[in-house]
């Protein structure tokens, strides 16, 4: 049994909003990203390489909030934030703040097999990947004229989502290969007109990232700040470990009891050591697909 | 309800009464200074009394704090900060210094009640760590802000900045001096990490915590970022259950996300703070992780352990305890 779930961000998108063009951009970015994930891992590839090259897929999509495309901050600049977990051994790699990087996700990878440590941030992490060969590229090649829109109707007041119907939050893939081994990564750009230097879950291991073998793996998408407090990956994975509770109930009740008490919202896509793909969400919608090898293919939005 | 029933109602309301009255919320705290740091070999008399001065001026202030009636959030704050200040730890003032001769610094906050969390990393100006992640919380509605960022923020909220200077001792100069001698000679230096934390519960029954660190030695990279200002990682508070500082090699502290797991552990598999706080810090060894953790529950129960030499640490609550300990027997 090998199984692969992504997101591309939750809430932000009225279904009104969506127009139909666009909802097919959204579909197709998200199929191409699915199939990438899924075709590694039914060549027999890691769980870690699928979900390295779902999310480096929709990195480079200007459609979603990562790398290319990604949301800008308060002075228009893109400052991104990626982590990866490798369930076998719980070894882990992340990246934050990082504003030259093309791809985060494969610098998060890098720092979890090239160095001792599991965060980097800022131009640290910047040094490290020059010192591992990474081409940097200049701050606007993530700047879209979208997101500059979006960007310039947040700091004139306007809700965003009024004018610039897009995706808020992050992407994000789990995956279980045939080896039983499981995967997580999430990638952002943070959310629009931010301030400087703010980090949000996704990077953090625990909060919007966590994956360990015979438990299950788990990325998350929403109001970061609320997923940090409530530990929301690993609450899921304690909770299936410790207390027994299924994936999907797990799941469940982070999003719709813990974060929900706490004021978030957002969503959490999750594989566990079956295989068994759960994705739910508290906001109106979440871009998402799950794939796996008992033939189970699909893509939505609402 | 008839009359003797009431009666025996009202005396029971009488003999419950004072009980409750007489058990009030009992106050703890708990510190750390660091684990691991500590070579029993070559702490010199001299040496281990001064680090026990330290940690007992930190216990203290923490503790005047809760009795007299102040909240666990602001007694964790002021024994960090006690601690920050004193040169002998490894957090604002004497910090360890980074590769390039700067003390890069983390510290996180949390409050158990909310719980809402503050956090900054990476930051070269900031005389107090901790009090920049008390404002990250208390100020803004994020929770982790980093490097310059974090710094824009301190001055926005008039926090003055200081020199890189400040952070620089002549004790750290010398160690880096060794450090980089080592590492020309080709030995592979052995981290001297190490962080400062505090863990409390006030009147009002609500936990805090709170971690403040210079990182590691100068064989790491500019950048790094270890489990102190991660929450769940090296600080977590939840009235739920409990509060927890951790110290050690933190990309272990993250990667297992140590502090959230021992308050998961006493929440969910009913484990007490003491059989949690071990079965975390024997997980953490058996992956190779050094180091311990400092914890308190809603009881007001203190569990002090680690998988290393020693760790400095002390304890003091309100049903009189009050020890500074450094190696495994309690001295």
């Amino acid at each position: 049994m090998y199984a692969i779930a992504i997101h591309g961000g939750a809430g932000a998108v009225p279904r009104a909003m969506l127009s139909e063009q666009r909802e097919q951009r959204y579909r197709a970015g998200l199929e191409a990203a699915l199939d990438g994930g899924f075709a590694l891992l039914e060549r027999g590839g890691s769980s870690l390489d699928a979900v390295s090259a779902a999310v480096r897929i929709l990195e480079d999509d200007p459609s979603f909030n990562a790398g290319h495309g990604a949301a800008l901050t308060r002075d228009g600049a893109a400052e991104l934030d990626a982590a990866i977990m490798d369930g076998r051994q719980l070894r882990a790699g992340a990246v934050a703040s990082v504003r030259h990087v093309k791809n985060p996700i494969e610098l998060a990878r890098r720092v979890m097999e090239k160095s001792r440590h599991v965060l980097l941030v800022g131009a640290g992490a910047e040094e490290f990947a020059l010192e591992e060969n990474f081409a940097l590229v200049p701050n606007r090649y993530f700047r879209t004229v979208e997101r500059q829109e979006q960007l310039e109707c947040e700091q004139r007041g306007q809700r965003v989502s009024d004018l610039v119907p897009s995706p808020q939050g992050t992407v994000g893939a789990v995956a279980l290969d045939g080896d039983g081994n499981l995967a997580a990564a999430t990638s952002t750009g943070g959310m629009t007109n931010k301030r400087p230097g703010r980090v949000g879950d996704s990077p953090i291991i625990g909060a919007g990232t966590y994956a360990k073998n015979g438990v299950c793996a788990v990325s998350a998408t929403g109001h970061g700040e609320y997923f940090i407090r409530a530990v929301a990956a690993h609450h899921v994975c304690a909770a299936v470990e410790y207390r027994a509770l299924s994936l999907q109930q797990a799941v469940r009740e982070t999003l719709h009891e813990i974060l929900a008490a706490l004021g978030g919202d957002g969503g959490l896509i999750a594989v566990g050591t079956d295989g068994r793909i759960v994705m739910d969400f508290s906001t109106e919608g979440m871009f998402r697909g799950a794939r796996d090898s008992g033939g189970r293919r699909e893509i939505a939005i609402y | 309800m008839s009359r003797p029933q009431l009666l025996a109602l009202l005396c029971l309301a009488v003999a419950v009464a004072p009980a409750v009255a007489v058990e009030p919320q009992p106050l703890a705290i708990a510190i750390h200074g660091g684990a691991g740091v500590i070579d029993p070999h070559k702490m010199t008399p001299e040496g281990a009394a001064s680090y026990r001065a330290g940690l007992a001026a930190a216990l203290d202030a923490g503790y005047a704090v809760l009795e007299r009636g102040g909240t666990s959030l602001d007694a964790v704050e002021t024994a960090v900060r006690t601690m920050e200040d004193d040169p002998q730890f490894n957090a604002g003032r004497g910090a360890l210094l980074g590769h390039d001769g700067e003390a890069e610094l983390d510290a996180a906050i949390m409050d158990g009640s909310g719980p809402r969390a503050g956090a900054v990393a990476n930051v070269r100006h900031v005389k107090n760590p901790i009090e920049l992640a008390r404002l990250v919380m208390d100020k803004s509605p994020h929770v982790l802000f980093v490097g310059e960022g974090a710094e824009e923020f301190a001055l926005q909220q008039g926090v003055v900045l200081v020199p890189r200077s400040y952070f620089r001792t002549a004790r750290r100069l010398a160690e880096l001096n060794e450090a980089r001698r080592a590492e020309q000679a080709g030995f592979r230096e052995t981290p001297s990490g190490g962080t400062v934390g505090a863990v409390a519960i006030d009147r009002a029954g609500n936990l805090a915590a709170a971690t403040s660190t210079g990182g590691f030695a100068s064989n790491h990279p500019t950048g790094r970022v270890g489990d102190s200002p991660l929450i769940g990682a090296g600080t977590y508070a939840n009235n739920e259950s409990c509060a927890v500082s951790g110290t050690g090699h933190g990309e272990s502290f993250i990667r297992q996300v140590v502090a959230y797991d021992v308050c998961a552990l006493v929440q969910y598999r009913h484990l007490t703070l003491a059989q949690a706080v071990r079965e975390v810090v024997q997980k953490l060894r058996r992956r190779g992780g050094e180091g311990g953790v400092i914890a308190v529950d809603r009881g007001g129960n203190i569990a002090m352990d680690f998988n290393s030499v020693g760790m400095y640490r002390g304890a003091r609550d309100s049903r009189g305890r009050r020890d500074i300990a450094m190696y495994r027997d309690a001295q």
